[in-house]
Protein backbone atom coordinates (compact mmCIF):
# COMPACT_ATOMS: atom_id res chain seq x y z
CA UNK A 1 0.00 0.00 0.00
CA UNK A 2 0.92 3.64 -0.84
CA UNK A 3 0.81 4.96 2.80
CA UNK A 4 2.22 8.80 3.74
CA UNK A 5 2.68 9.57 7.79
CA UNK A 6 3.04 13.40 8.71
CA UNK A 7 5.04 12.42 11.61
CA UNK A 8 2.96 13.20 13.93
CA UNK A 9 2.48 9.75 15.01
CA UNK A 10 -0.86 9.70 13.52
CA UNK A 11 -2.61 6.59 11.95
CA UNK A 12 -0.94 6.64 8.03
CA UNK A 13 -3.08 8.30 5.58
CA UNK A 14 -3.14 6.79 1.89
CA UNK A 15 -1.69 8.38 -0.87
CA UNK A 16 -4.22 9.75 -3.51
CA UNK A 17 -3.32 9.97 -7.00
CA UNK A 18 -4.65 12.63 -7.20
CA UNK A 19 -4.16 14.95 -3.79
CA UNK A 20 -5.73 18.67 -3.76
CA UNK A 21 -8.43 18.24 -6.13
CA UNK A 22 -11.13 19.90 -4.01
CA UNK A 23 -9.09 22.88 -3.55
CA UNK A 24 -7.38 22.98 -7.18
CA UNK A 25 -11.27 22.64 -8.94
CA UNK A 26 -12.71 24.63 -6.10
CA UNK A 27 -9.75 27.49 -6.68
CA UNK A 28 -10.77 27.81 -10.76
CA UNK A 29 -14.54 27.44 -10.62
CA UNK A 30 -15.60 28.35 -7.44
CA UNK A 31 -18.76 27.27 -5.99
CA UNK A 32 -18.50 23.89 -8.53
CA UNK A 33 -17.53 21.51 -5.69
CA UNK A 34 -19.59 19.62 -3.13
CA UNK A 35 -19.14 21.19 0.68
CA UNK A 36 -21.53 19.95 3.22
CA UNK A 37 -21.18 21.31 6.54
CA UNK A 38 -22.51 18.28 8.29
CA UNK A 39 -23.04 14.90 8.94
CA UNK A 40 -26.26 13.49 8.08
CA UNK A 41 -27.44 10.97 10.45
CA UNK A 42 -26.37 7.20 9.96
CA UNK A 43 -29.24 5.73 8.82
CA UNK A 44 -29.69 1.74 10.22
CA UNK A 45 -29.61 -1.23 8.38
CA UNK A 46 -33.50 -2.64 9.21
CA UNK A 47 -32.69 -6.00 7.76
CA UNK A 48 -30.28 -8.52 7.29
CA UNK A 49 -27.99 -7.60 3.82
CA UNK A 50 -29.44 -11.37 2.35
CA UNK A 51 -33.05 -9.62 2.50
CA UNK A 52 -32.21 -6.34 1.38
CA UNK A 53 -32.89 -5.43 -2.39
CA UNK A 54 -29.91 -3.36 -4.03
CA UNK A 55 -30.26 -0.08 -6.03
CA UNK A 56 -26.55 1.18 -7.79
CA UNK A 57 -26.40 4.60 -8.79
CA UNK A 58 -23.31 5.64 -10.99
CA UNK A 59 -22.23 8.87 -12.45
CA UNK A 60 -20.86 6.65 -15.33
CA UNK A 61 -22.93 7.72 -17.78
CA UNK A 62 -23.42 4.25 -18.71
CA UNK A 63 -27.25 4.01 -20.49
CA UNK A 64 -29.10 1.46 -22.58
CA UNK A 65 -28.45 1.96 -26.09
CA UNK A 66 -30.80 3.98 -28.04
CA UNK A 67 -31.95 6.16 -25.06
CA UNK A 68 -31.19 10.19 -25.29
CA UNK A 69 -27.39 10.32 -24.85
CA UNK A 70 -25.92 12.85 -21.73
CA UNK A 71 -25.34 16.09 -22.94
CA UNK A 72 -21.30 15.62 -22.46
CA UNK A 73 -20.70 19.29 -23.31
CA UNK A 74 -23.19 21.30 -21.79
CA UNK A 75 -20.96 24.27 -20.18
CA UNK A 76 -22.68 23.89 -16.98
CA UNK A 77 -23.49 19.97 -17.08
CA UNK A 78 -26.47 17.85 -17.78
CA UNK A 79 -28.84 16.91 -14.58
CA UNK A 80 -30.89 14.59 -16.23
CA UNK A 81 -31.14 10.65 -15.23
CA UNK A 82 -31.19 7.21 -16.81
CA UNK A 83 -32.67 4.22 -15.68
CA UNK A 84 -30.53 0.86 -16.46
CA UNK A 85 -32.48 -2.02 -16.26
CA UNK A 86 -30.23 -4.31 -13.77
CA UNK A 87 -31.11 -7.30 -15.98
CA UNK A 88 -29.28 -5.57 -19.10
CA UNK A 89 -26.36 -7.42 -20.65
CA UNK A 90 -23.31 -5.16 -21.03
CA UNK A 91 -23.49 -5.08 -24.48
CA UNK A 92 -27.04 -3.63 -24.49
CA UNK A 93 -25.23 -0.42 -22.73
CA UNK A 94 -23.10 2.19 -23.95
CA UNK A 95 -21.11 5.11 -22.08
CA UNK A 96 -21.74 8.88 -22.75
CA UNK A 97 -18.97 10.52 -20.50
CA UNK A 98 -16.26 12.34 -21.38
CA UNK A 99 -14.41 13.17 -17.81
CA UNK A 100 -12.85 9.86 -17.10
CA UNK A 101 -10.59 7.36 -19.02
CA UNK A 102 -13.31 4.52 -20.52
CA UNK A 103 -10.83 2.56 -22.00
CA UNK A 104 -10.77 -0.23 -19.60
CA UNK A 105 -14.92 0.19 -19.22
CA UNK A 106 -15.19 -0.28 -23.20
CA UNK A 107 -13.21 -3.26 -22.46
CA UNK A 108 -14.94 -4.91 -18.96
CA UNK A 109 -17.93 -2.81 -18.03
CA UNK A 110 -17.70 -4.21 -14.21
CA UNK A 111 -14.56 -1.89 -13.35
CA UNK A 112 -17.05 1.16 -13.21
CA UNK A 113 -20.49 -0.69 -13.41
CA UNK A 114 -20.51 -3.84 -12.19
CA UNK A 115 -23.75 -5.72 -13.53
CA UNK A 116 -22.07 -9.03 -13.45
CA UNK A 117 -20.75 -8.87 -9.72
CA UNK A 118 -23.75 -7.27 -8.03
CA UNK A 119 -26.15 -10.21 -10.16
CA UNK A 120 -24.06 -12.74 -8.93
CA UNK A 121 -24.03 -11.42 -5.23
CA UNK A 122 -27.78 -11.98 -5.44
CA UNK A 123 -27.89 -15.34 -7.14
CA UNK A 124 -25.32 -16.38 -3.83
CA UNK A 125 -28.05 -14.81 -1.50
CA UNK A 126 -25.42 -12.30 -0.21
CA UNK A 127 -27.99 -9.39 -0.80
CA UNK A 128 -31.72 -10.53 -1.06
CA UNK A 129 -31.89 -8.81 -5.16
CA UNK A 130 -31.77 -6.08 -7.32
CA UNK A 131 -33.95 -3.28 -7.63
CA UNK A 132 -35.68 -3.44 -11.05
CA UNK A 133 -33.50 -0.54 -12.65
CA UNK A 134 -30.62 1.25 -11.42
CA UNK A 135 -29.89 5.42 -11.99
CA UNK A 136 -26.82 6.93 -13.68
CA UNK A 137 -25.99 10.59 -14.63
CA UNK A 138 -22.59 12.47 -15.40
CA UNK A 139 -20.69 13.49 -13.05
CA UNK A 140 -19.84 16.73 -14.74
CA UNK A 141 -22.39 18.82 -13.24
CA UNK A 142 -20.93 22.66 -12.24
CA UNK A 143 -23.56 23.53 -9.82
CA UNK A 144 -24.31 21.69 -6.97
CA UNK A 145 -26.55 23.13 -5.22
CA UNK A 146 -28.81 22.67 -8.19
CA UNK A 147 -28.14 18.99 -8.52
CA UNK A 148 -28.97 18.77 -4.82
CA UNK A 149 -32.56 20.06 -5.25
CA UNK A 150 -33.34 18.49 -8.72
CA UNK A 151 -31.47 15.45 -9.64
CA UNK A 152 -30.88 13.75 -6.50
CA UNK A 153 -34.23 14.54 -5.50
CA UNK A 154 -35.41 13.05 -8.34
CA UNK A 155 -33.18 9.96 -8.26
CA UNK A 156 -33.82 9.50 -4.67
CA UNK A 157 -38.17 9.59 -5.24
CA UNK A 158 -37.63 7.23 -8.31
CA UNK A 159 -35.66 4.99 -5.86
CA UNK A 160 -37.85 4.54 -3.04
CA UNK A 161 -40.60 4.14 -5.56
CA UNK A 162 -38.98 0.96 -6.56
CA UNK A 163 -38.60 -0.03 -2.88
CA UNK A 164 -34.82 -0.39 -2.48
CA UNK A 165 -33.81 -1.17 0.60
CA UNK A 166 -29.76 -0.16 -0.06
CA UNK A 167 -27.87 1.78 -2.28
CA UNK A 168 -24.48 1.48 -3.32
CA UNK A 169 -23.27 4.73 -5.18
CA UNK A 170 -20.21 5.04 -7.07
CA UNK A 171 -18.31 7.90 -9.09
CA UNK A 172 -16.54 7.44 -11.79
CA UNK B 1 -10.64 8.33 -6.25
CA UNK B 2 -10.31 11.79 -4.39
CA UNK B 3 -10.50 11.60 -0.74
CA UNK B 4 -10.57 15.17 -0.12
CA UNK B 5 -13.47 15.38 -2.32
CA UNK B 6 -15.28 12.40 -0.50
CA UNK B 7 -14.84 14.28 2.72
CA UNK B 8 -15.96 17.65 1.61
CA UNK B 9 -19.12 15.35 0.35
CA UNK B 10 -19.55 14.04 4.10
CA UNK B 11 -21.33 10.66 2.95
CA UNK B 12 -22.68 9.17 5.57
CA UNK B 13 -20.47 5.71 4.57
CA UNK B 14 -17.82 5.52 1.96
CA UNK B 15 -15.04 3.41 0.96
CA UNK B 16 -11.66 5.10 -0.79
CA UNK B 17 -10.38 3.55 -3.10
CA UNK B 18 -6.88 4.64 -4.41
CA UNK B 19 -7.10 3.73 -7.98
CA UNK B 20 -7.29 6.20 -11.11
CA UNK B 21 -10.27 7.19 -12.19
CA UNK B 22 -13.12 5.13 -14.65
CA UNK B 23 -11.75 1.81 -12.33
CA UNK B 24 -14.08 2.14 -8.89
CA UNK B 25 -14.65 -1.40 -9.07
CA UNK B 26 -10.96 -2.16 -10.11
CA UNK B 27 -9.34 -3.74 -13.56
CA UNK B 28 -10.80 -5.26 -16.23
CA UNK B 29 -11.13 -9.35 -16.48
CA UNK B 30 -10.77 -9.23 -12.20
CA UNK B 31 -13.76 -10.26 -11.01
CA UNK B 32 -12.06 -11.15 -7.55
CA UNK B 33 -11.16 -7.80 -6.74
CA UNK B 34 -14.70 -6.44 -8.43
CA UNK B 35 -16.44 -8.34 -6.10
CA UNK B 36 -14.03 -7.47 -2.76
CA UNK B 37 -14.57 -4.18 -3.57
CA UNK B 38 -18.46 -4.46 -3.79
CA UNK B 39 -17.99 -6.93 -0.55
CA UNK B 40 -16.00 -3.80 1.42
CA UNK B 41 -18.77 -1.55 0.90
CA UNK B 42 -21.66 -4.24 2.30
CA UNK B 43 -19.64 -4.75 5.32
CA UNK B 44 -19.04 -1.30 5.98
CA UNK B 45 -22.91 -0.80 5.56
CA UNK B 46 -23.46 -3.71 8.32
CA UNK B 47 -20.39 -2.14 10.57
CA UNK B 48 -20.32 1.87 10.61
CA UNK B 49 -21.04 2.97 13.99
CA UNK B 50 -21.04 6.70 13.22
CA UNK B 51 -21.67 9.09 9.92
CA UNK B 52 -19.08 9.92 7.99
CA UNK B 53 -16.76 6.53 8.70
CA UNK B 54 -14.55 6.25 5.06
CA UNK B 55 -12.96 2.67 4.81
CA UNK B 56 -9.90 2.36 2.81
CA UNK B 57 -9.55 -0.87 0.49
CA UNK B 58 -5.72 -1.46 1.34
CA UNK B 59 -4.72 -2.53 -2.78
CA UNK B 60 -2.32 0.03 -4.38
CA UNK B 61 -2.99 1.09 -7.84
CA UNK B 62 0.11 -0.52 -8.92
CA UNK B 63 -1.18 -3.93 -7.41
CA UNK B 64 -4.51 -3.84 -8.94
CA UNK B 65 -3.02 -2.94 -12.28
CA UNK B 66 -0.33 -5.83 -12.25
CA UNK B 67 -2.55 -8.65 -10.88
CA UNK B 68 -4.97 -7.42 -14.01
CA UNK B 69 -2.18 -7.66 -16.59
CA UNK B 70 -1.25 -11.08 -15.31
CA UNK B 71 -5.31 -12.18 -15.51
CA UNK B 72 -5.27 -10.44 -19.20
CA UNK B 73 -2.25 -12.94 -20.18
CA UNK B 74 -3.89 -15.95 -18.79
CA UNK B 75 -6.95 -15.34 -20.93
CA UNK B 76 -4.53 -14.48 -24.14
CA UNK B 77 -5.70 -11.03 -24.12
CA UNK B 78 -2.42 -10.08 -23.95
CA UNK B 79 1.50 -10.80 -24.86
Amino acid sequence: MTETSDGGGGPPRVAQLRPGLWDTVNERYPGSMIDKADFVPLAPLRKPLSECRLVFISTSGVQPKGSMPFDTVHPVGDYSFRRVPSASRPDELEIHQLKYPTASANRDLNVIFPLDRLRELADEGVIGGLAENFYTFIGYNMDPERLERTLAEDIAAAVSEEGADIALAAPA
Amino acid sequence: MALDVTEHAKPPRAVFLPWMMGHHFGVPFHRDLQRRVILECLDHLVSAERSGEVRTLPIPWVQARKEGIEIERRLGLRP
